[in-house]
């Protein structure tokens, strides 16, 4: 245990998600020793994300505004609803090119074991969507592994009452992984090989 | 398969042991308890399983005082030569390198070389209970099939996943989301009662082989697992068996259903079916399922594994004791047996090693 300033700073980053006390106390000791321009610099890019970058009301991405850059794009198809976990699982989609429709962010997979249920994820806003946009397509690209394929069956339990069809990406993704390990060929594949859940 | 040599540092009781196996028969390792026999062998398992056949945490394993277990070795094997190294730490996950290069899974090394290994604790896979009878199938499947793990594992997961939902609602009804870990645990459990009944069905006849030749009388294995499967298909037969179940699932807020609940059916076969009548028996049934795995593996890769036998002849009378060692010498690759008697050391024996106070000795002209 420090005293005043030092113990702040390890208080608040070891607030920070995957910091124990020990990096905590590491990193603040880095930050300290560190040249005043570096921790400036650190200070600022947290300040700056914070004022600027908001979440998309419409599917959850980070957006810079009130909406994302693929919400606000007119051309994208609006009956067609690409369902992953992060926003980083949207935008290895979108490298891949393939998908013609909008994302919607759940904001994580349902996993007892780390607290998060179905009521922690962003699915009321994915049925509300759906109802609204009059949506013909869901595909679940949450990630391969046991986490995202019980988040997978769950949201389509709840779109069953809606009639839309709702498809999951076909095997051939690293099973037990993560989307982002997914190269985009593979990735693309496995769009175009979705099947109905 | 054979271990060209193997080196142990800071390994439970030997400080530095480092020896070299001779390629193909029976190596007994003789000396008092106590003095490092179970310990060496340990430390040549480690090798290959990459984990004690005994303890499941690495401390116990580290030398007392140090920081970390070294054990090293060069496996022959129709694949190439391959070199295994495994730095134990007292704390943390071991460090695993094969030809010098960093392994990040263990299965990678565990498809290139395969050890079997019986120890006296094996007596429970009989005398225990199911639980540890489960292990045993499962410590198979990894012999046999090493890629395999990822479905244990999974389903391990998947019961901890449910299990935390059910114990933590305290809502009416069910907890949201029960139904889609339902289908989890359905899938996840079926691909794991398959695997189980494929390991029953390479195990079990050479087994019983291996029994009938010690006893004279069949060893009958038969895999029990919690959900049956009548023509149907397993996944809707486990879906149904939870829709029974769920109000008893709710109340006692656990997994009631799967194959976490398998068990093993193990008796002899002489006039009629009928349990373990002895001690020497039920010892002679473990070491023939180990026996049995080995002769399994063996015809899955087209080699003998290596088979390390810690103790075997303490149980069984003197006619027994002979017939299984001669057994050993004949099988065919190497095989390590450890003895604490003298008189114990079998006449097959191609070489014998003498333990003490953890330094090991190969005896000339033995
Ligand atoms: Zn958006």
């Amino acid at each position: 245990m420090y005293e005043g300033p030092i113990q702040e700073l390890i208080d608040e980053l070891s607030r920070l998600p995957g910091i124990g006390p020990k990096s905590a106390q590491r990193l603040a000791f880095w930050l300290v020793k560190a040249p005043a321009d570096d921790a400036k610099r650190l200070a600022r890019a947290i300040v700056e994300a914070k004022e600027r970058i908001a979440f998309c009301r419409e599917c959850g991405n980070v957006a810079e505004g009130d909406l994302c850059r693929i919400c606000r794009d007119p051309g994208r198809d609006v009956t067609t609803l690409c369902v992953v976990e992060e926003p980083k699982d949207a935008a290895t989609i979108e490298k891949a090119g393939v998908v013609k429709g909008r994302y919607h962010i759940l904001g994580g997979a349902i996993s007892p074991l780390d607290g998060v249920g179905p009521e922690d994820l962003r699915v009321q806003e994915l049925l509300d969507r759906v109802a609204r946009d009059h949506v013909i397509e869901v595909i679940l690209a949450t990630n391969p592994n046991l986490e995202g394929n019980a988040t997978a069956m769950y949201v389509a339990a709840m779109l069953t009452p809606f009639g839309v069809r709702v498809t999951r990406l076909a095997s051939g993704l690293p099973v037990g992984g993560d989307l982002e390990y997914a190269d985009e060929v593979t990735l693309s594949q496995a769009l175009e090989g979705r099947r109905e859940m | 398969m054979r271990l060209a040599w193997v080196e142990l540092r800071e390994f439970r009781n030997h400080a530095f042991t480092r020896i070299n196996p001779v390629p193909n028969g029976l190596i007994v390792a003789v000396g008092p308890n106590g003095e490092g026999k179970t310990n060496l062998l340990e430390g040549m398992f480690f090798v290959f399983a990459l984990a004690s056949p005994r303890v499941s945490a690495n401390a116990p394993v580290v030398r007392d005082g140090g920081d970390a277990a070294y054990a090293r070795g060069e496996v022959e094997t129709l694949g190439g030569r391959m070199l295994v190294e495994v730095e134990i730490p007292n704390r943390g996950a071991s460090r695993v390198k094969l030809n010098r290069n960093p392994v990040r899974r263990k299965r990678d090394v565990r498809r290139q070389v395969r050890g079997v290994f019986f120890g006296p604790d094996d007596l429970d896979i009989v005398r225990g209970d199911a639980s540890r009878r489960r292990r045993f199938l499962d410590e198979a499947l990894v012999a046999l099939w090493p890629l395999k793990e990822t479905l244990l594992t999974t389903y391990d997961r998947v019961v901890r996943q449910r299990n935390r939902l059910l114990r933590e609602w305290e809502g009416r009804g069910e907890p949201p989301a029960l139904e889609a870990w339902d289908g989890e645990l359905a899938q996840a459990g079926a691909a794991v009662m398959r695997a189980r009944r494929d390991v029953v069905a390479a195990v079990a006849p050479s087994a019983s082989e291996e029994f009938v030749a010690l006893a004279g009388y069949a060893l009958e294995t038969t895999y029990g697992p919690n959900v049956g499967a009548v023509g149907g298909e397993l996944e809707e037969a486990i879906r149904e068996r939870l829709r029974e179940r769920r109000a008893d699932e709710l109340a006692r807020r656990t997994c009631l259903v799967g194959p976490h609940r398998d068990d093993v059916e193990l008796a002899v076969r002489d006039l009629g079916a009928r349990a373990f009548a002895s001690h020497g028996e039920a010892w002679a049934a473990a070491l023939c399922l180990r026996l049995g795995l080995a002769k399994a593996v063996e015809r899955e890769i087209g080699e003998p594994p290596v088979l390390l036998v810690d103790d075997p002849f303490s149980a069984l009378d003197p006619r027994r004791r002979d017939l299984v060692a001669e057994r050993l010498a004949r099988r065919g690759g190497q095989v390590v047996v450890s003895v604490a008697d003298e008189a114990d050391v079998p006449e097959a024996a191609h070489a014998t090693w003498d333990v003490q106070a953890g330094r090991v000795a190969p005896r000339t002209g033995a």
